[in-house]
Parts: C-alpha cells; structure tokens; sequence
C-alpha cells in the first residue's frame, strides 16, 4: 500500500469514528459535555498543530546561531560577484 | 521569543475554550470570558481563508509584475 492510501485509510478511520460520536450515529447516546468537545475536534486539532508549527519556528529561528566564518566568506563572494558582473556590463 | 509566547497563549485559551469550558459549569464565571462555540470553527476557517486569499494574490501579484511582453520580430 502506498504511503498516500495508508494516511487517507488512518483519517478515514479516524473520521468515522468522529462521526459516530458527533452525530450519535451508533445510538450511544454520549453525555452533552463529550459532544460539545467533539464537534470541534478536527479543527481543534488542525489549529494545535498550527500553533506547534508556529512556535517550533519561532523557536529555532530565535535560537539560530550566528555563524561568523560563513558570514564573512558570503560577504567576500558577494563583492567578488559584484565587481565581476560590473566588468561584463550589468548594472546595478 | 516572541512568537513561541504568542502560539503558547492561542493554543492554551483555544485549548480551555474547546476541551475544557464544557466540563465547567455553566454559571461558572469564566464562561464570560469565552464567546460562544460557534466561533471556535467559526474564526479559524475565517483566518484560514484570508490566509489563502493572502497568498493567492501574493503569488498573483508577482507573477504579474513578472510578466514579459511578447517579442515581435
């Protein structure tokens, strides 16, 4: 099976399952409270997943290190690739 | 640092507000501080359509300025 039949299968059992607790289709009858948290569970689910996103970029952009030599090496290219395009007539 | 403490405090009061709130009673004062359910699926699908529609005309946008007039002979 391929890697997209596998995730679709896991969110179809997944949906299935929310909808029979959502919409009581297995007559279960659930309390009020567990309804009212499970009607909005998906997109619960997809606004965590976009605040962990969020937060775990946030995070390692503030906690990148400087990297000085890769730094000053980029600088010299750069003038390096400057001064070489100007001599071939681009101009800046 | 600033954004970690943001999506820290989006996920704690969605969190209280989907999870939480319908296990508290409802005369609790806290109730006061949350709208109604309805707008916790409400204004997420509202902010995940201006997002697309943000990066749809994003892209529109440079593609049009990116745009080269046909050569005629």
């Amino acid at each position: 099976m391929t890697k997209l039949m596998e995730w679709l299968s896991g969110l179809t059992v997944l949906g299935v399952l929310w909808a029979a607790v959502t919409f009581d289709l297995l007559g279960l009858d659930p309390p009020e409270a567990v309804l009212q948290v499970s009607w909005p569970l998906p997109v619960f689910l997809l606004v965590a997943l976009g605040c962990f996103s969020l937060g775990t970029v946030g995070y390692r952009v503030a906690t990148f290190n400087d990297c000085q030599t890769a730094a000053a090496e980029l600088q010299a290219q750069i003038r390096e690739a400057k001064t070489d395009l100007q001599r071939k007539g681009l101009r800046f | 640092m600033g954004l970690v403490g943001f999506s820290l405090l989006l996920f704690i009061y969605y969190t209280l507000w989907v999870i939480v709130l319908p296990f508290v009673d409802s005369d609790h004062v806290i109730h006061g501080y949350f709208l109604p359910r309805e707008y916790s699926v409400i204004l997420p699908g509202i902010a995940a359509l201006l997002l697309v529609l943000f990066v749809g005309t994003f892209i529109a946008v440079v593609m049009w300025k990116n745009r080269k007039p046909k050569k005629t002979q």
